[in-house]
């Protein structure tokens, strides 16, 4: 049995209606961000001259993209990239959640603290690229004041060095975001019972057990958000490198990122001078865009079963 | 006696106990103040005096630098541009986007999850990675080398996030609402701008400060679309600086603190909202 379908005039103007108010944000949308994304995609199975699509070339920018001369470039950008992951859930996201207990117990002054911590996330990564190149260049003051405390002799060239410069990047971009689990964190610990942490401390909790044994589990979901997050941002990572390093990621590639990378195949600063090689740019972004999408969804999955309910 | 002695012998451990917290807290206060003085006070010193005088303040507060910033190296001229595109794709984004939540989230139309969707999945989206098509796209349109053509393009990244802040506070909102202005005889784009959205002001200005932050502050749309001086935008143009003027430290010093300027001053109007939107929904970047 059918039911009958019976339209008013209400729902037909307002199917119109949500037509003709959908339509302006769907066209900029699609126009600016979805069409370009799928062409993008589709575009990298074909042999490409310059900006212009040749044939269909099945995988060959892929196998390209891995072996000599980009092979190299590829690996150690890759491992960049891991390594920024790792050192940002160290830095920023395990260092913001000890900034954020301290203040979840202390509960005086958080806004403070939380206003002047997240302070730096409001500012352009060139900004503060710009900001921290200039204090840490040789004769900068990071320079002066390591001299004059003793622990450091002669000219500081952390940002030249290729042990060092991937590092130092990481501890500004840490520096750059720390607000952001801070205020996460806290936002997740103020929504926990006080009665759970009641209990615990008459259970004779002290308050590093209250952290990672009371309140950590419960702070799956914002965990969570933090890794998901960080994991996105670090896989976008150019401003900082461009401004602090170039676009080769100096020196000598220590500090390239994957999207640097992609933007000197697309955009010619890689190999000879203005020369591009989209079809490798492409894929490249394929790869990325596969590696951020998988990545994102095994996190949410990750986390969703740990999360703790009470 | 004995009871306040008690008290204190309690107190003072307590507070011990607290002091080592309290010194980290302070530690990493200093790191991000630190850097931020130093670069207010450099604004006013010679490059020579930076050397100098490293801590201290400068001999006189000239605004030398921050003439030659603004007028040798031509900042001014960044400034109203990035003036315009921020404040375009605000606009933009934010009519579009609440045109676009209200049938949505208001409205029983069988496809409302679907579309919803559509848009959300660009939360997400890395579109840096489009940029070659994107490139290609805005060539054919006339767009490169133009404002208007970066206000698009913003706007399209940023309408996701918009479209999934709107839909969510127009839920909530009584339906009752817009029936009874229905019953009036007042049209849909009536009850939109002066019922609806007049009611959902706090989903507005999270929308508008979140955009105009990333806008203000993006870099890599104008690397990649902007070849002209008359239309780079301030990132952009710091970027050049700190190469260009390496030597001249006082001048790129005051060219930083001109272009964070703005957001130094909403960031301090706007503290509480900025600290509440990103604690609810980590949506920020």
């Amino acid at each position: 049995m059918i039911k009958p379908r019976r339209t008013t005039s209400l729902q037909r103007t307002q199917q119109c209606m949500a037509v003709l108010f959908i339509l302006p944000a769907l066209a900029v949308y699609g126009l600016f961000v979805l069409y370009p994304l799928l062409m993008s995609l589709w575009g990298s199975f074909f042999a490409w001259k310059g900006l212009r699509m040749q044939e269909f070339a099945g995988l060959a920018n892929f196998s390209r993209l891995f072996v000599f001369p980009s092979g190299a470039r590829l690996h150690g950008a890759l491992w960049h990239n891991i390594a920024w992951f790792f050192g940002i859930m160290v830095l920023q996201n395990g260092l913001g959640l000890l900034f954020a207990w301290l203040l979840f117990l202390r509960g005086k002054g958080a806004a403070f603290f939380q206003s002047v911590f997240f302070f730096p996330a409001v500012l352009s990564p060139v900004i503060v690229g710009a900001l921290w190149r200039l204090l840490l260049a040789p004769g900068g003051i990071v320079e002066w004041a390591l001299n004059g405390l003793g622990l450091h002799q002669g000219s500081l060239t952390v940002l030249g060095n290729s042990h060092t410069a991937l590092g130092m990047l990481i501890a500004v971009d840490a520096w750059n975001w720390m607000g952001l689990p801070v205020l996460i964190y806290t936002a997740g610990l103020r929504q926990i019972s006080p009665q759970v942490f009641e209990a615990a401390k008459l259970d004779g909790a002290g308050n590093a057990r209250m952290l990672f044994s009371v309140a950590l589990p419960l702070l799956m979901p914002a965990l969570g958000t933090l890794t998901t997050l960080s994991f996105i941002n670090t896989f976008n990572q150019f401003d900082i490198v461009y401004v602090m390093q170039g676009v080769q990621g100096n020196p000598s590639y220590s500090t390239d990122t994957l999207v640097t990378y992609f933007y000197r195949l697309a955009f010619g600063a890689e190999g000879a001078v203005g020369i591009t090689d989209i079809g490798l740019a492409l894929a490249l972004g394929t790869m990325l865009f596969l590696i951020l999408g998988i990545g994102t969804l095994l996190m949410l999955r990750f986390f969703d079963k740990r999360t703790v309910e009470l | 006696m004995s009871a306040l002695s008690f008290q204190q012998t309690l107190a003072i451990p307590q507070r011990l106990a607290r002091l080592p917290g309290w010194i980290i807290l302070l530690v990493w206060t200093a790191a991000v103040l630190l850097p931020l003085y130093i670069l207010v006070i450099s604004c006013f010193k010679t490059t020579a005096e930076i050397y100098d005088n490293r801590l201290g303040l400068p001999q006189s507060f000239a605004f030398d630098n921050f003439v030659r910033a603004w007028t040798r190296a031509d900042l001014g001229h960044n400034f109203i541009n990035s003036l315009i595109v921020t404040g375009g794709a605000v606009i933009l984004t934010i009519v579009v986007s609440a045109m676009a939540a209200y049938p949505l989230s208001r409205y029983k139309l069988g496809w409302n999850s679907i579309m919803l969707g559509l848009f959300l999945s660009g939360i997400m989206l890395p579109i840096r990675l489009a940029s070659v098509e994107l490139f290609t796209l805005m060539r054919t349109l006339g767009l490169l080398d133009s404002l208007t053509g970066l206000i698009l393009v913003y706007s399209a990244i940023r309408i996701p996030f918009a479209v999934f802040i709107f839909a969510n506070f127009m839920r909530v909102l009584p339906s009752e609402l817009d029936e009874a202005a229905r019953m009036d005889g007042a049209g849909e784009v009536r009850i939109l701008f002066q019922i609806v959205l007049p009611m959902v002001k706090p989903a507005v200005s999270i929308v508008a400060i979140f955009t105009a932050i990333a806008v203000w502050n993006d870099f890599f749309f104008p690397l990649i679309f902007i070849f002209d001086d008359r239309y780079k935008t301030v990132p952009l143009a710091i970027s050049v600086f700190v190469g260009q003027f390496r030597t001249d430290w006082g001048l790129v010093f005051a060219s930083l603190a001109i272009s964070m300027a703005p957001i130094l001053i909403m960031y301090c109007l706007l503290a509480r909202q900025i600290r509440e939107g990103v604690g609810a929904g980590g949506g920020m970047k």
